[in-house]
């Protein structure tokens, strides 16, 4: 569980996030809201990119911003990036690899839980190749291999299927509702595409502004008239 | 510690100094802000220019006006001709790559002036206003350095108003501010670009034939004396004019007024080094994250 | 099941990569070959003078690892390795005159202080990154080289500096390993030292150093996000660089016997990165490589009559090229380059062989 109270960021003269205050029990969630929304801000604030000016996250039971953000991984924090970060010149077995050796997972299970992770999210390839020499899809699948691999608490999507045509997005979304239930961990899942996050999340909270003006079951959401006027005016959305 | 009068020799010979340091400074800010260029090759070419002068001078007669020209014109050319070819192929990428590539230049220049104008032999280049001007206490002021002070504040002044009212000088600030916007707007980004390569390359040439003559007319010497300049641009954070001959005239005087000082004079050659650390260290207390790859790229 | 072939066909596909693939075993035997050759037989082919140079030649190629690590690996670039270099030399000397230690001793006791130091003044550096790192860089080892012009190096006096003003006679001359004091000898003593450097540096790439550092080249805060604590990391490549440069500049003190300050002028630190460049900073070979330009092509030079300054114009030359078209240097244009010129001769070679069966 995920308690954020009055998370406020200030930029010179902007506010992305305005006293954002939102609860997710567990499983995964979703977060949408129009661009500038302040999303990515509070994924960064997670991250320990951010300082906030004010406000406080509890995950799990302890207090997420006091710890160095290096250390967060080690808690139990994933991300995945807007614009994806698998380390070109390394292997996939690498990449997952570096994040396991990072996390409180011993070396004794290693080779296991690494593959493991490759294997979870579909991965059917030579763990020993370059990344760089992969397509989009392939690379997006080992960040969230990355994401899942070491015992993970608090797993960050942000917009993992930028960029994918809708036949990968059907696997990508499989993967990620597998998620919790694979690992114990909660998910937080930014996108803009509406269907992955119906499809995905059982419950979602939407951001504007930088305050929160909706959140709980996923239907009843996307249908909330506030929602559809953050976005669009008052067209729907589903 | 030395007395006040100990100390007033160096005050002019610091002021003369910064006025070079600004003159050069002013050209490496608005290159850099137009082009992403920071060119590390500045003090090369204004010591080359110096030493074409010199051989115009002294080799081949030529009357000393006509080399001083060809010194500040070569400048301003062989910037141009860098900017045109280099500056184009490297044009996207990281300044630090464009930045390393001029260190480039500067050793291929070091090594074309060390072959040209052998180190063993000593030349000076001695302009005709190095008669004294005035007495100020016990120190005398020559008019070589009361221009060499008058041209930083004028090229300070001047190159702030041209950027601010001339159209180019508008494009080069919006050049500054995003490249790629500015070129969708229609203005002549090629040209502009030229103009910011050849006017700074003027003020190349006019620094090292400055310096020539208040400081040293030797290769090596020269093209290391762009550590000043560097280091006064660096604490204006390549941004800001105004900051950039202040702070060229405080590295000028704080270098020089070191120099009496019998404990630390040794040590006098550290000044800009300090001085640049100090400023770069400063401006980076705020930690910024970026994606933008490291290396070479 | 479908998931259990799957992880039976990566588990196998990764066991076949852990053995030598052929390509490694190929690598291996070329280098084991060459050094060999380099250590048996080459010291008896070269004259004197050439055995002086490529004792630089392979001391240099240890300088170049370091700062080859830093750029290529790590993504930071330093343009102050010369005035560790320089530091390396002048603990190295003090130690060598002022204690009687074994040689391999005095040796890592340089490396791990010049570590120390290096660390120490790269710490400040950390905090910026890019076209400012390289800048602070250089502006430290400016202030460095100034210090050392005025303290000197050691030469046999007394006091903490270790240096004693002599205006006549010749100075003290800084020894070398009692099992290799001839320039032969030496030389051999130098290549193994460098074999080891080298493995030191390719154990950390291959190992935890080396996937961190590439995390954070590609991206500090992808690093972070996988748990990375990126200054530690930084510093670790910034302590390996010095610690390696420490010993490399040891070494340099003993090949020459005496160092003066006018051997490490700033601008060296300048021609370190370009020739850096230029043999390739993604390969460990491109370190080798280096060290060869740096001081073999000068004494080519030399010994063919061709002024020195033409180096320096060839180096300036060459960064810019680098820059421009071939990012990887010359450690990745070679291999491709001969691959494609064995492909041509392999290809005129089948020509000529009447057809058996398939047309080319």
């Amino acid at each position: 569980m995920i308690e954020i109270k009055d998370l406020t960021v200030r930029f010179g003269g902007v506010t992305p996030l305005a006293e954002m205050t939102l609860t997710f029990e567990s499983g995964t969630c979703g977060l949408i809201g129009p661009n500038g929304a302040g999303k990515t801000t509070f994924f960064n604030v997670l991250s320990g990119f951010v300082k906030p000016h004010a406000g406080s996250v509890r995950a799990f039971g302890e207090d997420l911003l006091s710890m160095p953000h290096f250390r967060r991984a080690r808690w139990g924090l994933r991300r995945t990036f807007q614009t994806e970060q698998a380390i070109e010149e390394l292997s996939i077995y690498e990449n997952v690899a570096m994040v396991h050796e990072h996390s409180k997972r011993g070396r004794a299970a290693r080779r296991e839980e690494v593959l493991a992770a490759i294997e979870f999210v579909g991965l059917d390839g030579d763990p020993a190749t370059r990344v760089g020499t992969l397509g989009a899809r392939d690379r997006r699948l080992v960040e969230v291999a990355r994401a899942v691999v070491g015992e993970p608490r608090l797993v960050l999507l942000d917009e993992p299927a930028a960029g994918l045509p809708d036949e990968e997005t059907e696997h990508l979304s499989s993967v990620i509702r597998a998620i919790p239930g694979h690992t114990g961990a909660l998910v937080i899942l930014v996108d803009h595409d509406m269907s992955l996050v119906s499809a995905c999340c059982g419950v979602t909270a939407v951001l504007d502004f930088g305050i929160v003006i909706a959140s709980g079951p996923t239907a009843e959401v996307l249908r909330d008239a506030n929602v559809m006027r953050a976005y669009l005016g008052t067209e729907e959305l589903v | 510690m030395p007395s006040w009068s100990n100390f007033q020799p160096f005050i002019p010979i610091g002021l003369a100094a910064g006025g070079v340091y600004a003159l050069s400074g002013v050209g490496m800010v608005v290159l850099y802000r137009a082009t992403g260029v920071l060119n590390l090759a500045f003090g090369a070419i204004g010591a080359m220019g110096a030493l074409i002068a010199w051989t115009m001078i002294n080799t081949w007669h030529v009357p000393a006006g006509i080399a001083y020209v060809a010194c500040i014109l070569f400048g301003g050319v062989a910037t141009l001709l860098y900017g045109m070819v280099f500056g184009r192929l490297l044009a996207a990428r990281d300044p630090l790559v464009k930045a390393a590539a001029t260190l480039g230049l500067a050793l291929l220049m070091l090594g074309v002036m060390n072959r040209l104008w052998p180190a063993q032999v000593t030349r000076s280049i001695t302009l005709p206003t190095d008669n004294t001007a005035f007495t100020f206490g016990d120190a005398s002021v020559d008019w070589t350095q009361v221009i060499a002070v008058g041209f930083g504040v004028v090229m300070t002044v001047g190159t702030a108003i041209f950027l601010r009212v001339t159209k180019i000088g508008t494009a080069m600030r919006a050049l500054a501010d995003d490249r790629e916007i500015t070129a969708t707007l229609g203005v002549p980004v090629r040209r502009v670009e030229a103009a910011a390569w050849f006017g700074s390359g003027l003020l190349a040439g006019a620094a090292g034939l400055l310096l020539a003559d208040l400081v040293t007319l030797a290769s090596d010497g020269l093209t290391f004396i762009v550590i000043f300049t560097l280091s006064a641009a660096l604490i204006a954070r390549l941004r800001s004019l105004t900051v950039t001959f202040v702070a060229a005239m405080v590295i000028g005087l704080v270098d020089n007024l070191i120099t009496p000082i019998n404990s630390i004079t040794n040590f006098r050659d550290m000044t800009p080094f300090v001085l640049a650390i100090a400023a770069l260290l400063f401006f980076s207390r705020e930690r910024q994250y970026s994606f933008a790859r490291g290396g070479i790229r | 099941m479908a998931d259990s072939n799957v992880a039976t066909r990566s588990r196998s596909s990764l066991r076949a990569a852990a053995r030598l693939s052929r390509r490694d075993a190929i690598n291996l035997l070329v280098v084991a070959g060459g050094v060999l050759f380099v250590l048996l037989a080459l010291p008896s082919l070269l004259t004197p003078y050439w055995v002086v140079t490529s004792t630089s030649a392979v001391t240099f190629m240890i300088v170049a690892l370091g700062l080859g690590l830093l750029v290529g690996r790590v993504g930071m670039i330093s343009l102050g390795q010369g005035a560790v270099l320089a530091l390396g030399a002048w603990v190295g000397a003090r130690l060598l005159f002022a204690t009687a230690l074994p040689y391999p001793i005095v040796l890592v006791m340089t490396g791990l202080i010049t570590m120390v130091l290096g660390t120490m003044i790269g710490l400040p550096a950390l905090r910026v990154s890019g076209l400012y790192l390289a800048l602070v860089t250089l502006m430290l080892a400016g202030a460095i080289t100034v210090v050392l012009v005025d303290t000197n190096f050691p030469n046999g006096g007394s006091g903490f500096l270790g240096y004693a003003d002599q205006s006549t006679g010749t100075p003290p001359s800084i020894r070398r390993p009692s099992i290799a004091e001839s320039d032969p000898a030496f030389f051999r003593y130098v290549v193994i030292v460098a074999l080891l450097m080298f493995l030191l540096a390719l154990w950390h790439i291959r190992g935890k150093p080396g996937r961190a550092w590439a995390a954070i080249r590609q991206s500090e805060p992808a690093a972070l996000a996988a748990g990375v604590n990126v200054t530690v990391y930084k510093m670790w490549a910034f302590a390996l660089a010095s610690f390696v440069t420490g010993i490399a500049g040891a070494l340099l003190g003993s090949a020459s016997h005496v160092l003066y300050a006018y051997t490490f002028p700033t601008s060296q630190s300048i021609v370190l990165f370009a020739v850096v460049l230029m043999g390739g900073v993604y390969t460990l070979f491109g370190a080798v490589i280096a060290g060869v330009l740096l001081q073999v092509i000068p004494g080519a030079f030399t010994v063919w009559g061709i002024p020195s300054e033409w180096a320096t114009i060839l180096f300036g030359v060459g960064v810019l090229q680098v820059l421009t078209t071939a990012p990887a240097g010359i450690a990745h244009q070679l291999p491709s380059d001969l691959a494609r010129l064995g492909r041509f001769l392999f290809g005129v070679a089948r020509r000529r062989i009447p057809a058996g069966g398939r047309a080319p």
